[in-house]
């Protein structure tokens, strides 16, 4: 015997040997008749390749860094888009009473927002999503404040500024004007920390 | 001569260690694109774009690694066989 086929012939072997002790060899194999319709076993179900695992977490990365770009990518998308904000009627601000809330959007259906009005009359607005993580804020009529349900965030009702909690900046302040009795949000200005 | 040829334990044990390292680092690195994830959309939430592009980089390198992983880390004379 030459070198060569001596070589060829333990490579025979060693794929012999490796085709008894693997564990995944024909796996997906149908025995049963039943299978051609129905191709699992209880057993067999839960059988995974190394080879197919392999490819379940490849995919899984590049889903997973798709999933960060697109997103990333939306989010500074929307942020950059320039916002035209034209003087906006708050429908039902006038009737509302003294240390009471109202909810509206603006500019867009998106952007939402809520007008308080202080004990003494007064008004403001500001952007209802909490500057931490976007949760809803709500005004708490016992407390005096803007609170944010999520992480115990709080808010001036007057000025926006945090007053505890995890927020990192103030909320969204927007502007208000009053023509002709009526209340209307003309900008809506977001805000670092320093006001 | 002849003993020096053939293989003193069955091959496939060390292809076996490759292909768990393999998976493990793969799996090592979805886990911190989960996290790389997650604290995106945290960012994005509190509008602090200032972090996601360099988070969306550190994904990009993870998954870089991982397509180098899938492609290229193979064990040594593994060939054209099927595992």
């Amino acid at each position: 015997m030459n070198s060569k086929a001596f070589h060829q012939e333990t490579i025979k072997k060693i794929l012999a040997v490796d085709n008894e002790i693997s564990d995944e060899v024909n796996v997906r194999t149908a025995t049963a008749p039943f299978q051609a319709e129905f191709p699992y076993e209880r057993d067999s179900e839960a059988q995974v390749t190394r080879r197919e695992f392999c490819n379940f977490l490849f995919l899984t990365s590049s889903a997973l860094f798709l999933g960060a770009a697109g997103f990333a990518g939306k989010s500074a998308y929307d942020a950059r888009s320039p916002k035209i904000f034209t003087p906006a009627k708050i429908d039902g601000a006038m009737s509302i009473e003294p240390g009471s809330a109202l909810n509206f959007v603006y500019p867009s259906e998106e952007d939402t927002a809520i007008l308080i009005r202080g004990i003494d009359g007064t008004y403001a607005a500001f952007g209802q999503k909490c500057t931490h993580l976007s949760c809803p804020v709500y005004y708490s009529q016992a407390t005096d404040r803007l609170e944010c349900p999520c992480h115990n965030g709080g808010f001036s009702p007057k000025t926006g500024e945090v007053l505890y909690g995890p927020p990192p900046r103030p909320l969204d302040k927007i502007e208000l004007e009053t023509i002709n009795g009526e209340i209307f949000a003309v900008k809506r200005e977001v805000r670092d920390n320093e006001g | 001569m002849k003993d020096n040829a053939k293989p003193q334990r069955p091959q496939s044990r060390g292809l076996s260690a490759v292909w768990q390292a393999r998976l493990a680092m793969l799996v090592m690195i979805n886990v911190a694109q989960l996290w790389i994830l997650s604290a995106a959309v945290e960012a994005a939430l509190a509008q602090t774009y200032s972090q996601l592009a360099p988070l969306v980089i550190a994904s990009g390198i993870c998954w870089l690694i991982a397509l180098s992983i899938f492609l290229w880390w193979r064990p040594a004379g593994e060939g054209g066989r099927r595992y």
